[in-house]
């Protein structure tokens, strides 16, 4: 899973010496952590689940889940790379339980980055335009659907950890998708 | 739109998010239709939005941390209300096991 982001040897160094202190039962560490990287872990239940509200639930649980299994931890991926799973697992096991909840618009994307060409009023216009559709698209694609997409386009899993986490066979989540990727292509095509 | 290029939408959508080619059974028809190489085009625009969606952030809910400790304090809690009564009744069963074994141990005086 590649992070464009990537942290740098200092952060990376403070972040495990804060992961050895938390394992330690150091709460104030943990704190740390959690502040650190709620964001990125809220932004991914907001992209799986949909819902604002459903969405904070699934990340404070997955941050709770990720306290109890912290000493359990051991450093061979990167805690994001960590949180990332057990967001995605929290994230199934709320939706059960919240089955007949229906996903919302992800309608508060303001902070996106500026891509390249985007101070050029015309391209930027095409691109928040394209943005908009994309959020629109991404929304109406059935839920199991979107979270493949999510997961593989937006953040790089591969079909093999798409189909152990989502807890279905790699043929499966290859097919979904090629679905879900027509679907939005299709989706976008009629909405331009 | 006709039905080979219906077909090809997914195949085509996979190549450009991918950037892998096109299946092979379609590369002919694509290599030829101009709206499927403008689906192409559209969808690889997609797809780099998509990638540009991983470095963007939503803030969490202000209160997302004080819940998150609060929980933990919720645990920790338990877990000691737990902890004394338990190691309790731990020390009161090895102290009466401890007794019983005592009387009844074999009177070695005669």
């Amino acid at each position: 899973m590649s992070n464009p982001a990537e942290p740098n040897r200092v952060e990376i160094e403070k972040e495990r010496e804060l992961i050895g202190r938390a394992q330690a039962g150091d709460k104030a560490a943990f704190a740390a952590l959690v502040r650190a990287h709620q964001n990125e872990v809220y932004t991914l239940a907001r992209r799986l689940v949909g819902d604002p509200h459903l969405a904070s639930d699934v990340a404070q649980e997955a941050l709770i889940r990720a306290w109890r299994a912290l000493p359990k931890f051991r450093g061979d991926a990167q805690l994001s790379t960590w949180l990332h799973r057990i967001t995605v697992n929290t994230a199934w096991t709320q939706k059960k339980k919240a089955s007949r909840h229906v996903a919302q618009p992800i309608e508060d994307y303001a902070e996106l980055a500026a891509p390249e060409g985007a101070d050029h009023p015309a391209v930027a216009g095409e691109i928040a335009e394209l943005r908009g559709q994309l959020r629109s698209a991404l929304d109406r694609l059935p839920e199991p659907q979107r979270q493949v997409v999510v997961l593989k386009d937006v953040y790089g899993w591969s079909h093999a950890e798409i189909a152990e986490s989502m807890n279905i066979s790699v043929t499966a989540a290859k097919v979904r998708l090629h679905r879900a990727r027509a679907r939005l292509a299709k989706d976008l095509e009629e909405a331009s | 739109m006709n039905l080979v290029c219906e077909m090809a939408a997914p195949f085509v959508a996979n190549s450009a998010v991918d950037g892998t080619p096109v299946a092979s059974m379609f590369r002919t028809h694509t290599g030829s239709c101009l709206k499927c190489q403008a689906r192409h085009v559209a969808m690889t625009r997609t797809a780099r939005e998509l990638t540009a969606m991983h470095s963007t952030r939503v803030s969490a809910p202000p209160d997302l941390e004080w819940r998150v400790m609060s929980s933990l304090e919720g645990d920790l809690a338990v877990a000691r209300s737990w902890k004394a009564p338990l190691a309790l009744t731990a020390a009161l069963i090895s102290a009466a096991a401890a007794l019983v074994i005592w009387r009844l141990r074999p009177d070695t005086a005669n």
